[in-house]
């Protein structure tokens, strides 16, 4: 084995064990993450305006895609810097994984289907249909931004921090003492959010009845609090404590929301 | 200078308290009068801001905000028309404790009492004001990449878009995030460089001061012209739904709910 090598074998084994769990990270190593394409790249024609149409439904998803949305939510409340944002489940991380097996619905599902998910639990309303113009729009937009990913392999800054369990157990009391401090300056005391001069949302409802419903994947403590960690206060994630993260998403979840669309009787389905 | 009316001699202990009590009257007289309506409030808050208050160092607003709160673009003075309420009483009160720093407005405003920040915080967001012109040079080469951090943001550095806390188009989201459309270059890349140098740490949560300090110069010069190229809101409105009691106010919680 030459010296060259060797030390390649080492490089190696170092990047293995280095990561994978990112808490800790600070904010400035954004260059170990996938970079989707430039701005100003965007091809001209047919495709170009579709992914062009995909990305305003994924910021304005109530003014662009209303028949489909049933509460204050846009799909850039969770996937935040529209859905390119490392840790809030960007769509470069998504793309390449599906189909996937799901245990939430014990099925192989497609990325449309996957999506259309968000739309029945995250954002109340009906699933945009897979031929729809919606769906196309955004599944083209999805491809766009995951221009060069890779397919089938696990990307650093994919989906949601998995969190460790926490010391203590999440307490929604001890939540809600840190979601009035750090939290209710734009979710409101009250959690129902803020809006902005023209009346239009500015600042999500975290529940209530124009928030995520309890099927959606936030109804699970530990994911809203993987959310938390890395991405609240908006530009300053990792501030709080896991135990912080925790006891926050638990206040949270505990507060009244939509029922489950497959439990709720004579709602939405 | 107030006269006591008493009769008996000028030092009985009655005298004295007639001569303090006369004081504190001439001195805060809506606090004695009790509870004020707007009207009244706004009233108090117009002479603040064109005579001040008659106490030590307290000169009128208008001498560097000017007579309609447009501020002085050539120095960096800021807008304050329109402003909300809630944002301008935060604001000096930030300044009497230190937290916004400001060395000009720092001895004019340490004797101003809770109520008259108040009233004057009240008058100014009720003024209407045009955009004034802004001497600052504008740089065309810097035109979308302030742009771009308004809108966009840079993420890859945990910088979010600017408008997302500060409005679309930079109007604000009243009453805890202000408008900054229409202010000019000199005062928004002096306010961003006194966050980046924690000299203004009045932020809630720290989040200016998180952000500013990422930026290089040369965005914060992008950025500010930017928003300065933009128009002002004309009336810096609270909508319904953002009533200060569902949100949590900084620096504390005690305008008082009319």
């Amino acid at each position: 084995m030459t010296a060259r090598s060797l030390i390649l074998l080492i490089l190696l084994a170092t990047g293995l064990l280095l990561d994978p769990r990112p808490t800790g990270a600070t904010g400035n190593q954004n260059f170990q993450f996938f970079a989707p394409p430039a701005e100003g790249t965007l091809p001209n024609g047919p495709l170009g305006r579709l992914i062009r149409q995909g990305e305003l439904i994924f910021i304005h998803t109530g003014q662009y895609a209303p028949r489909y949305v049933g509460n204050d939510l846009t799909c850039e409340s969770c996937h935040l810097d529209r859905g390119i944002k490392p840790y809030s489940a960007p769509l470069w991380g998504a793309y390449g994984t599906y189909p996937r097996y799901r245990s939430k619905n014990h099925q192989v599902n497609t990325l449309e289907e996957r999506i259309q998910g968000c739309f029945r639990f995250s954002l109340n309303g009906t699933p945009p249909p897979v031929g729809s113009k919606t769906m196309k729009a955004l599944i083209a937009y999805s491809f766009w931004v995951s221009r060069g990913a890779p397919v089938g392999l696990y990307l650093k800054g994919q989906g949601i921090v998995r969190m460790s369990k926490p010391a203590r157990p999440p307490d929604p009391l001890r939540g809600k003492a840190i979601f009035e401090a750090r939290c209710s300056l734009c979710h409101g005391l009250d959690g129902q959010g803020t809006q902005s001069d023209n009346d239009q949302v500015a600042f999500p409802p975290v529940w209530g009845p124009h928030s995520y419903t309890k099927g959606a994947g936030f109804y699970k403590v530990s994911k809203l609090a993987g959310f938390v960690k890395m991405n609240m206060p908006l530009s300053k994630g990792e501030t709080l404590s896991d135990q912080q993260a925790w006891d926050v998403a638990a206040y949270v979840d505990s507060q009244p929301r939509p029922e489950d669309p497959r439990k709720a009787k004579g709602g939405k389905s | 200078m107030v006269v006591s009316r008493s009769g008996s001699g000028v030092f009985s202990p009655l005298a004295l308290a007639g001569i303090l009590l006369g004081t504190f009257v001439a001195l805060f007289p809506s606090r004695a009068r009790g509870a004020d309506t707007e009207a009244a409030l706004i009233a108090w808050g117009h002479t603040i801001a064109m005579q001040g208050n008659g106490l030590p160092g307290n000169t009128a607003c208008a001498e560097c905000h000017r007579i309609n709160g447009g501020g002085m673009p050539s120095v960096g003075i800021p807008r304050i028309a329109g402003q909300t309420e809630t944002y301008i009483y935060r604001e000096i009160r930030g300044v009497q404790e230190g937290t916004r720093y400001s060395p000009y407005m720092d001895g004019i405003v340490q004797n101003l009492s809770r109520h008259d920040i108040r009233a004057v915080a009240l008058y100014y967001s009720t003024v209407r004001t045009p955009k004034l012109p802004d001497p600052a040079s504008y740089d065309p080469a810097l035109r979308e990449l302030g742009r771009r951090i308004a809108h966009r943001g840079l993420w890859d550095r945990n910088i979010p878009a600017c408008i997302l806390c500060h409005g679309q188009d930079g109007r604000g989201i009243p009453p805890n995030f202000p408008y900054i459309a229409g202010q000019s270059t000199t005062y928004l890349m002096g306010q961003l460089i006194s966050f980046a140098v924690v000299r203004r740490k009045d932020d809630p949560e720290g989040l200016m001061r998180g952000i500013a300090s990422k930026l290089t110069h040369r965005e914060i010069k992008a950025v500010a012209q930017y928003f300065a190229s933009l128009d002002p809101p004309v009336y810096g409105k609270i909508s319904e739904k953002n009533r200060p009691d569902r949100l949590r106010l900084i620096p504390e919680k005690e305008i008082p709910t009319p």
